[in-house]
This record gives structure tokens, C-alpha cells and sequence, in this order.
């Protein structure tokens, strides 16, 4: 289902608040988040070595027993933390700022129940 | 627009379930708890069950202070305790072969030879009692610190099936070339089992004029080791190692790889130039022998192996291609992932870097540990 040119990609109840969750949208694989209440939309790789960003937030095995129990994360800025190896790219930016490298970042709105984004 | 939910567990190209991969550096993280009832020896255990603990770790710098948060870089991805651990963690990245080591590299930081002999027994018996049992090859791990009982531990453990492989430290500490070593030399080739050594924690630069103001990890991680690593792979090289045992073969475990062209070069140079003091390295003199049987090059292209993670390759796809030519890797590399460590490395550029064709993937991904370990 789509409303001008946002695609209807899943409903707010089955997107986890600080977990990553991938769609593909005409073949675009998006990495799709929900912190802090805002949504935000972003390519689902990394643009270190394409480390899928969906994994973010997904318990470590045996994560109860290491420092952070789960993979990757969220920073204020706001910025998804890379669950292989920890690069943060901005949610609003798409930008890593110490190498520069960038992914593409997507407009999110919520209609209703619907999360659409706008690829 | 057609959309889609995506949840696949596997995390690099889907292709790489194609291709058999083995992964030389693969972690297991088992507890103190569960080490500490393989122990034989009575005094040693009951020294390793105080509050002390088995491996009190020295102070040291940490990726942590290089991650805003502190994220912790020794378990990025998780602790792997038990063998269902490792095929869960394995199969994220389609590793179809983990060469798991019980993951100690503490231990050459351990002050007591008596307790770090035991707890290379325990952890070679938590092996053979624990993993291998589940399908899983290991590397036994050899405590070099005594090359005695090092040959000793090759000759209790060495033959046991699973076993592929002998795992110790290489560091500033001491020199493999060094021919107090040849008794756990002997014992390897006796049992046709390569050396892999993985760099220790013991041997990140502290209490070093040098080494105390190197406080970036980029220089601590990314330097450190390479440089003793090559030091390393020389000194087997220029002391004859190879000629005594020429069916020996070595790895080097996350001490960098792009360096084999510096050091291909450089060594040939100088050994031709200048080759008289080989007759006074102790080995070769008792050899009775004036020069290298051949090249040092060809020593490393023949002999020595290194592993690959962090890849990191050029931006550019012909600077790549001219690394790992210059590399030799088709002959010398061997894939690792160094799971669950923060310089992990999934093989994604085996499937998605054009510098590497399929033969040369196929090479670094399993056709050279196949050889080498006869797996």
C-alpha cells in the first residue's frame, strides 16, 4: 500500500524500539529503527565492510555475561552503532564521520498503524 | 512498490553457502568454572580456585577507550562457552569449519610455569572432553614456555583426532629461531602438526620506554603485533628453522598480512648481500651449514602462512590485485574471523571485492587450510 510516494513498509506494532528490522523496498534493502519514539530509515549496510545494520541491538550470544549484552547499539546524536564493529553512522545524516563514508538515509512517517517510508 | 521483510540469520553474501569456509581463528570463551575441573594437578588447582582466579589479567590498555560508549572489543559479538555456541555464532557467517582455540591468550601474561602448564592441560582436555566430541576441529594449546613439556603436551594430545594443529603466542618476549625451542619443533613435525601462533595479550607494549607512550589502539592493535610478527617469521627464517625442519609449517594469527611483500623483498636483498654470519647462527652451525638451503622468500612462500582478518584491502581493486600478488597469497593466506573480537572479519569481500577471482577465493577460504591441515 503506498500514499504519494511513501511505501507502507510494516505497522508500528511489530517494530522493537532499539532493534534494527530490515524490508526491501524495489530491491533497496533498508534498515529500519525506532529510538527514542523517532523513526528513521537508513541502507541496511554499513559502509565499512556491509555488515547488515538490522542486527543491531540483537542479544549477543551469551550477552548476559559480557559488558554490553547486545550487539551494536544507539548513540544520542542520534547515530546507530554497526554490530560487527561498532562504526556509528548518523540516522538523520547517514554519515561516518571519522572516515567520511556514507549511506543513504530515507524519510519515515506513521499513518495510523502504517510505518511508510519514502525511497 | 514491492516490498519485502527481510530476517535472514546469515550476515555476508548468500553465495558464501556455496563455498566451504574455514576459519583459522575462531574463539571459545569457556568459564573459569569450567576449566578449572580438568585440572589435574592437585597444588596447581588448588592454587587456580582462589579469588585469584585462573588468568588475572595485567593492566592494559583496551579497544574500550577507543569506542565511545566503552564497548568492550574482546567480546563484541558474544562469548562462545560451549561447541553450540560456536556453530550458532559460525553460521551467522556461513563458516562451515571453525578452528576453535579454547581462547587463553592470557596465559603467557601468568607468572608460574606450574600454573600456566595447567591450565594448557585443562584446556586441552576441555577440548578433547567438550568439543571435538561435537564435530568441531581444535587447536591444542602448547605451552612454549617450556619447550620440554611443551613436546610432552604434543605427545599426550597431539595424536588425539580432532586435534588438527598446535596454538601458542608469538610476542617480543622471545624468538621462535631460538634453538632452545627444537624439542617442541620435533615433537610438531614427529605428529605432522603446523604451529599456529596467535599474537598474546602478553606482548602489547607496557613497561617499554617506547611501548608505555603508545596509547592509541590503532597503534597498540594495528602495529604492535605486525611488528613482532615479522620479527618473528625472520628469525625462524634466518636461523636455519626451516632447514632443520623442513616439513614444518607455521602460521601467524592476527599479526597482519600485507607486510609479506616487504619482508619477501627485503630479506633476499640482504641475505645475498651480506649471507656470511649464517654459519655462526647457533643451528646452522651445527648443522655444519655456511648458507640457507634457499631464498628466505621461499622459505615464506613455503612455509609460513598468515591469516587474514582484518583483510582491509586498497579502495582500489588493482592496488588489491597487486598486493596479493606481491603477497603470495594464493599460496600463503588463510581466512579468519577472529570471532567475537572487534576486529572481526566476515569473508563479504570474498563474494563482493572483484580483486579476489574464485580461484584465488577458494585459495584463502579452504583449499589452503585443506592442504595444510588435512582437513
Amino acid at each position: 500500500m503506498s500514499s504519494n510516494e511513501y511505501t507502507k513498509v510494516t505497522t508500528v506494532d511489530d517494530v522493537e524500539p532499539e532493534r534494527g528490522m530490515s524490508v526491501t523496498v524495489d530491491g533497496i534493502e533498508i534498515a529500519l529503527f525506532k529510538v527514542d519514539g523517532e523513526y528513521h530509515a537508513i541502507t541496511n549496510r554499513c559502509p565499512h565492510q556491509n555488515a547488515p545494520l538490522d542486527k543491531v541491538g540483537e542479544k549477543k550470544i551469551n550477552g548476559e555475561k559480557c559488558w554490553n549484552e547486545r550487539r551494536g547499539g544507539f548513540t544520542d546524536q542520534p547515530a546507530v552503532t554497526c554490530p560487527w564493529h561498532l562504526w556509528e553512522i548518523g540516522l538523520e545524516t547517514g554519515e561516518h564521520e571519522t572516515s567520511g563514508k556514507r549511506v543513504s538515509v530515507f524519510d519515515v512517517k506513521v499513518e495510523g498503524d502504517d510505518v511508510l517510508v519514502k525511497v | 512498490m514491492a516490498t519485502e521483510q527481510v530476517d535472514t540469520d546469515l550476515e555476508i553474501p548468500a553465495e558464501a553457502r556455496d563455498v566451504r569456509i574455514i576459519d583459522l581463528d575462531f574463539h571459545m570463551n569457556p568459564t573459569e568454572d569450567q576449566l578449572i575441573g580438568y585440572v589435574e594437578d592437585d597444588a596447581a588447582r588448588e592454587k587456580l580456585s582462589t579469588e585469584f582466579g585462573m588468568l588475572p589479567r595485567k593492566a592494559k590498555s583496551d579497544a574500550a577507550y577507543a569506542i565511545p560508549g566503552g564497548n568492550e572489543g574482546l567480546f563484541t559479538q558474544g562469548k562462545a562457552e560451549a561447541a553450540e555456541d560456536v556453530k550458532l555464532a559460525a553460521d551467522k557467517f556461513a563458516i562451515d569449519e571453525p578452528i576453535v582455540n579454547v581462547g587463553l591468550n592470557n596465559t603467557p601474561t601468568q607468572h608460574n610455569p606450574v600454573l600456566k602448564n595447567a591450565i594448557v592441560q585443562a584446556a586441552n582436555d576441555f577440548a578433547l572432553d567438550q568439543v571435538i566430541p561435537e564435530d568441531l576441529y581444535c587447536l591444542m594449546m602448547v605451552p612454549q614456555w617450556d619447550p620440554e613439556h611443551a613436546a610432552e603436551e604434543i605427545r599426550r594430545v597431539g595424536d588425539e583426532d580432532g586435534f588438527i594443529g598446535a596454538y601458542g603466542w608469538f610476542g617480543p618476549f622471545a624468538l621462535f629461531g631460538e634453538t632452545r625451542f627444537d624439542p617442541m619443533f620435533e615433537a610438531l613435525v614427529e605428529h605432522d602438526l603446523p604451529l599456529v601462533l596467535h599474537g598474546s595479550l602478553s606482548m602489547w607494549p607496557q613497561n617499554t620506554p617506547v611501548g608505555d607512550n603508545m596509547l592509541s589502539w590503532t597503534e597498540m592493535l594495528g602495529l604492535d603485533w605486525p611488528v613482532f610478527a615479522q620479527v618473528n617469521v625472520a628469525n625462524m627464517i634466518m636461523s636455519g628453522l626451516f632447514d632443520k625442519f623442513p616439513s614444518l609449517n607455521v602460521i601467524i594469527e592476527e599479526g597482519g598480512h600485507w607486510w609479506i611483500p616487504f619482508l619477501r623483498y627485503r630479506l633476499d636483498e640482504f641475505y645475498e648481500m651480506h649471507p656470511d654470519d649464517i654459519i655462526i647462527q647457533p643451528r646452522k652451525h651445527e648443522m655444519g651449514e655456511r648458507r640457507l638451503g634457499r631464498k628466505p622468500s621461499e622459505y615464506l612462500r613455503d612455509n609460513v602462512y598468515v591469516t587474514t582478518q582484518p583483510m582491509a584491502p586498497p579502495e582500489r581493486t588493482r592496488d588489491t590485485k597487486q598486493m596479493l600478488e606481491q603477497s603470495m597469497a594464493e599460496d600463503t593466506f588463510l581466512y579468519s574471523s577472529d570471532w567475537p573480537h572487534q576486529t572481526l572479519d566476515p569473508a563479504t569481500w570474498a563474494f563482493r571485492n572483484p580483486a579476489f577471482d574464485d580461484d584465488l577465493s577458494k585459495a584463502i577460504l579452504h583449499e589452503n587450510a585443506e592442504d595444510l591441515f588435512g582437513i
